[in-house]
């Protein structure tokens, strides 16, 4: 990191005085707000989603009375209103964020395993198997994802499953190619000219030396990749290729307000809402993480 | 993916000694030699080359999964209800019932010659069909791309004039906002607030430029945001952090002030314009995204794009469409790189006087 330039000019060389120095300490040692508040407001989220349902009873997600349809929110029994078909909105979003923050989080840990270990063996092995497994990932970044994404959906089925397995490949490359980045820029280390000198076999290699030292980049990556999943899991829903209709997803629940957009624009907004709220905290985190460790 | 952490790694012009403008030394090649020599056209040549194994391996690629996906064309041409006899006449004269390597090969062997073939379901050539589709598409691709960078510059030029400053945190802020928005959900409020509210704007429809200069551009202006917005934001953060690096650690910054130049013009000047070597390459690395992003931003806004073909073509298993369509948009990723690897050559002299790279 460059030393701050103040507005008077430092001779090159100069040492910068301590406050910032300080000052980064201090934040090191209690937990930072900008680390506190975007994992407090997640964990908010997930917590909702996943321990609400089970500790306070909220209406079924799915099979509502046609004769409670269209309430708007703050109605009684139903704090955020019910849709066209009567179904509790907050039950909805509730049982729709867990399929988002399931896919996220299935995807990413999926890229992040598969991705990781190819990128870093690839790397470390250099030669031949870099070669093959580099062209790989260059067909799979230049083919457009999202094609790849539909075909599956639409030949398989819509399922969060097949969504999982549809999403992966976008980021399996991805994780896969910062990994390998940051492998290869392990290569002069004295630290694994020395684990190698001294015998040390490559997987452990990989696993000892490797993997702490790629790790922070690739879960910073994990976290801004995790808001690109969610939103492209939307993005299937919307299309009518994630999760089948009467389930919810958040991104089914806005694709089935757009057709009342101008009539019941809650509709779109609460599900948009939560789906920002979640994106925009992963990215606060991961962004703020970044910094913390200083990766770039 | 759209959130990339970080600037991508710049191609090797990025490194090296920013701001070194000195073409000297006799080892880096004598000035006055022709561009034709150069290494750029040598890393082009090489890189065209390197294109084609990706483009080979892209189309078998989508044969393979159009292949394995269960259904063929002829059943849901006919539907449910046909009769095996009514399928296989059917399969037997769009040659469904050859293998698989066959079926390849003269695809392959078609398009090797410029032959892309006919849409299974239509019987129309799918380059007349590209034809009447992608000028829709390569508008409003220019129009997002020239929107987002029309946005991002300004303002990340504005932020880092003062880090840490109320332009600065504000514009941060905002576009971690936007950042986060996703691409079919602002589509939706822009045409909430611009449409249903203010109806300046129109929500769906195209209207050709042959008809309107106005009517085509307010027709593109929703869609084009909705994708360009959240774009720009993360053009923003990019650029606006490599330039406040620049700033702050680069010699010739520091030679400038020193000079008397104005902190403004240092920023323009120089600054901003070495920076935009690093963001070059994230723009041509984005056209992935945006491309992504057209295929269900179009449907939304009813634009009778190459998104809306693409989507119909994999529900009906048309493969000569869907090959032909994936084709276009890997050779639009590829030609894009290329052009930000010539633009390279162009915009920076240490390229064009051909320094040997490290």
């Amino acid at each position: 990191m460059a030393a701050p330039l103040p507005d008077t000019l430092l001779a090159p060389g100069v040492a910068v005085p301590a406050p910032a120095g300080a000052a980064a300490r201090r934040r090191r040692r209690a937990l930072a707000p900008d680390i506190l508040i975007p994992a407090a407001i997640l964990a908010l989220i997930a917590g909702g989603c996943f321990l609400w349902p089970l500790v306070y009873p909220v209406p079924a997600p799915v099979g509502g009375s046609i004769l409670s349809a269209g309430l708007p929110p703050f109605s009684p029994g139903h704090i955020l209103g019910t849709d066209p078909v009567g179904n509790d909105i907050l039950s909805r979003i509730l049982y729709g964020g867990r399929v988002s923050i399931e896919v996220g989080l299935a995807v990413t840990l999926i890229g992040l395993v598969i991705g990781g270990v190819m990128g870093s063996v690839a790397a470390y092995s250099g030669g031949i198997v870099d070669t093959v497994l580099m062209r790989v990932l260059d067909v799979l970044i230049a083919f457009p994802a999202l094609v790849l994404a539909v075909a599956i959906a639409e030949g398989l089925g819509p399922s969060e499953l097949h969504v999982i397995w549809a999403l992966s490949f976008f980021s399996v490359p991805a994780f896969a190619r910062i990994a390998r980045a940051g492998t290869l820029r392990l290569h002069g280390q004295t630290f694994m000219l020395a684990a190698r000198l001294s015998g040390t076999k490559a997987w452990r290699i990989l696993l000892r030396h490797v993997t702490p030292n790629v790790l922070p980049q690739l879960i910073t990556f994990g976290l801004l990749g995790m808001g690109v999943i969610i939103i492209l899991e939307g993005a299937l829903s919307f299309l009518g290729l994630g999760i089948p209709d009467p389930a919810p997803s958040w991104g089914n629940m806005i694709a089935l307000g757009q057709g009342t957009l101008s009539a019941q624009p809650v509709l779109v907004l609460i599900p948009s809402l939560f789906l920002l709220a979640t994106v925009l905290s992963l990215n606060l985190l991961g962004d703020a993480l970044r910094k913390r460790w200083g990766v770039r | 993916m759209a959130a990339e952490a970080g600037p991508a790694p710049a191609g090797p012009p990025a490194q090296g000694v920013p701001g070194d403008h000195s073409p000297g030394t006799a080892q880096w090649g004598s000035a006055g030699r022709a561009v034709l020599t150069s290494p750029a056209l040598r890393v082009t040549g090489k890189r065209l080359l390197s294109a084609v194994p990706v483009l080979w391996g892209v189309t078998f690629l989508t044969f393979v999964v159009m292949n394995v996906l269960p259904g063929d064309t002829a059943q849901e041409l006919l539907g449910a209800n046909a009769t095996p006899a009514e399928l296989q006449t059917l399969r037997l004269k769009l040659h469904l019932n050859e293998p698989f390597w066959v079926r390849y090969w003269h695809w392959l062997s078609g398009a090797a010659q410029g032959h892309l073939g006919d849409s299974l379901v239509s019987g129309q050539p799918v380059t007349s069909i590209l034809g009447q589709r992608l000028p829709v598409t390569f508008e409003l691709m220019i129009y997002t791309f020239c929107l987002s960078v029309l946005i991002a510059v300004p303002v990340a030029a504005a932020a880092a004039y003062r880090p840490g400053g109320l332009v600065d945190r504000l514009s941060m802020m905002l576009s971690m906002a936007g950042l986060s928005i996703a691409p079919y959900v602002l589509a939706l409020l822009l045409v909430l607030i611009f449409a249903v509210n203010l109806r300046v704007l129109p929500a769906i429809g195209f209207v050709p430029l042959s008809q309107s200069v106005v009517g085509n551009i307010k027709s593109l202006t929703l869609p084009a945001l909705s994708i360009g917005l959240p774009l720009a934001c993360f053009y923003i953060r990019l650029l606006r952090a490599d330039i406040v690096e620049q700033m702050q650690s680069e010699d010739y910054v520091v030679t400038a002030r020193a000079k008397g130049v104005a902190p403004w013009q240092v920023l323009i000047r120089h600054a901003l314009r070495n920076s935009m070597f690093g963001f070059l390459t994230v723009l041509g690395l984005n056209l992935g995204t945006l491309i992504g992003a057209l295929v269900i931003i179009e449907p939304i806004f009813s634009l009778p794009g190459i998104g809306q073909v693409l989507l119909q073509s994999i529900s009906d298993r048309d493969v000569v469409v869907v090959e032909a369509v994936v084709l276009v948009f890997a050779l639009i990723v590829v030609l894009a790189n290329l052009l930000t690897d010539l633009l390279y050559a162009v915009l920076d002299p240490r390229i064009r006087y051909g320094r040997p790279s490290a």
